[in-house]
């Protein structure tokens, strides 16, 4: 337990790389090829959309990279680290996953007792537990003083899938692992989770942010990687040049409203607005580019 | 790693486009049958008609396979029972065990008994689709109306309850990865301590069931739904002259394995 407290002061971001991942299942009667010869490093702290149709494997790499299924071949590095070297598990527990609709699997009678449930897991003290569990709840808008003893299914949906969020942060992830967080969930509630992510991100956080939604993905993430049928078809920063534009409609993704609003305007692809209020600022203060 | 229990296995054969109502009473009639005489000879009987069956079902037989490997535990069980504790003559002997001939006999045909059991049970569920069996149950259950017995909602549940089970083997994996990212052990401690741990599965399992249920329920008011109403059929049962050949044909078997 000696790493807690300096933990609890700044968080180190932790690097990541997949190499040569494959990873199947069995279904019914035949099997499934879910990640194909799957490569790519994040750099630590970084925040990287993984873009996909349904059924694309992007679920399957998160779980992998979290260590809930071991890949068929090819290794996930955590820090540098390959499985089974000193101070991996330590590693792989510090990534942070949060499935999709995680309100399901709240279990506790209160919300406290449920965002406590991962470090009690983990051993820590009591004291240890209530303070990282009151810092989660914090975090993501639900005190402990008005939330700590409601039972966790009189909140609303939006609630609720925070609460799971927090679930998962009072174990103090280094990297937050995100499948489709935003699925149903009303705009306020969305915003409200977008609000979240975005302060984590920016306390060194590193995100991984599973999604279909591009314009979501755009907004959030500096990086990007495009997964179909369990290949890696692009990785890096986003690119809107006619192969970065490929790499999305091919695979039954789209290029970000933004994106496509400013090819339209015929304004620099170097200034590409990130949000809508970037957007009416640059084109309020006019100066149209050729 | 998926056990098949009650799986149905689509395929074109003559046992799958039997009619669900003989396959059943055929397959009830067997079971029984297969308990009303001690016999190795008799046991081959069965056991020669369930592997043609088999063959002719059109099943890779690995299908089979899966649906015995989890009551294998039980055979096993069934065998070492008898080996050891059927009194007799020793036949050999192991520390303070012995082997009766005896013993050996029954053990044997005890576990053989079981296998083909499982089998001819098998057979039917691998070649009959769930919808189909629970018709046939249905159907079979008429008698049981002037007793006030709901036996069309009843198969209905059951329809429902078996179209669920999937569906509800996903979810649970998903709930089991998701509460062990978040640290929970779910196969260590004692009795008591294994129980507790189940609960972060269970809970959040039968929230997600009731929910779907209560939709579920909303759903087939809102296509109309009423308990008791005279219902038609999509694909009414019809026996063809081929299905009581089949009934015949089991019959014959039973008489034969009573006669050898």
């Amino acid at each position: 337990m000696s790493g807690i407290e300096d933990e609890r002061a700044i968080v180190r971001p932790m690097e990541i790389a997949c190499e040569g991942v494959s990873f199947s299942y069995e279904e019914g009667d035949r099997g499934v090829q879910a990640l194909s010869d799957v490569s790519f490093s994040l750099s630590a702290g970084a925040t990287v959309a993984l873009l996909g149709p349904t059924g694309s494997g992007k679920s399957t790499l998160l779980q992998v990279i979290r260590g809930l299924s071991t890949p068929d071949a090819g290794v996930v590095r955590l820090d540098g680290l390959s499985p089974g070297e000193p101070g991996y598990a330590e590693r792989q527990r510090q990534v942070g996953i949060v499935f999709q609709t995680p309100e399901m699997q709240l279990f506790a009678m209160t919300c406290l007792d449920d965002v406590s449930f991962g470090p009690q897991q983990l051993g820590w003290e009591d004291a240890a537990v209530r303070a990282a569990a009151e810092e989660a709840l914090e975090r993501v808008g639900l005190p402990v003083s008005v939330f700590g003893n409601r039972h966790p299914y009189s909140l609303s949906g939006g609630e609720q899938r925070r609460l799971a969020l927090a679930g998962v942060l009072a174990m103090r992830p280094r990297v937050l692992l995100l499948d489709e967080p935003f699925v149903s969930l009303d705009p306020a509630a969305r915003r409200d989770l977008v609000g979240i992510v975005r302060a984590l991100a920016a306390d060194g956080v590193g995100l991984v942010l599973a999604t279909h939604d591009v314009d979501q993905a755009w907004a959030l993430c500096e990086e990007r990687l495009v997964l179909d049928h369990g290949h890696l078809v692009s990785a890096g920063a986003w690119r809107f040049d006619q192969d970065g534009e490929a790499d999305l409609l091919a695979h039954h993704l789209a290029v970000p409203f933004l994106v496509r609003l400013w090819q339209r305007l015929g304004r620099s692809l170097d200034t590409l607005p990130r949000e809508a209020d970037q957007a009416a600022t640059a084109l309020a203060s006019g100066g149209r580019r050729a | 790693m998926r056990t098949a229990i009650a799986q149905y296995y689509p395929a074109e054969s003559v046992l799958h486009r039997r009619d669900p109502r003989v396959k059943f009473v055929a397959v009830a009639a067997i079971a029984v049958a297969l308990f009303t005489r001690d016999a190795f000879a008799a046991l081959a009987v069965y056991g020669v008609a369930a592997l043609v069956a088999l063959i002719v079902s059109h099943v890779p037989l690995r299908w089979y396979w899966r649906g015995l490997r989890p009551v294998l535990w039980l055979i096993g069980l069934t065998f070492v029972a008898q080996l050891f504790f059927v009194p007799g003559p020793a036949l050999a002997r192991l520390g303070p065990l012995k082997v009766s001939s005896r013993g050996l006999e029954l053990a044997t045909y005890l576990s053989l008994r079981l296998i083909v059991l499982v089998l001819v049970g098998s057979l039917l569920t691998l070649t009959t689709s769930p919808i189909s069996l629970t018709d046939a149950i249905a159907w079979l259950g008429r008698p049981l109306r002037r007793l006030r017995l709901p036996t069309e909602e009843i198969a209905l549940m059951m329809t429902i309850a078996l179209r669920f089970i999937p569906t509800l083997l996903v979810e649970a994996e998903t709930i089991t990865r998701a509460q062990r990212a978040r640290g929970a052990v779910f196969d260590r401690g004692g009795p008591l301590r294994r129980a507790r741990a189940l609960l972060p599965l269970l809970v959040p399992l039968f929230v997600v069931s009731f929910r779907r249920a209560d939709e579920l329920a909303l759903a087939m008011e809102a296509r109309c739904y009423r308990p008791g109403a005279p219902r038609t059929r999509m694909h009414p049962l019809q026996a063809r002259p081929s299905d009581w050949a089949l009934l015949a044909l089991v019959a014959a078997v039973i008489v034969l394995a009573w006669l050898v």
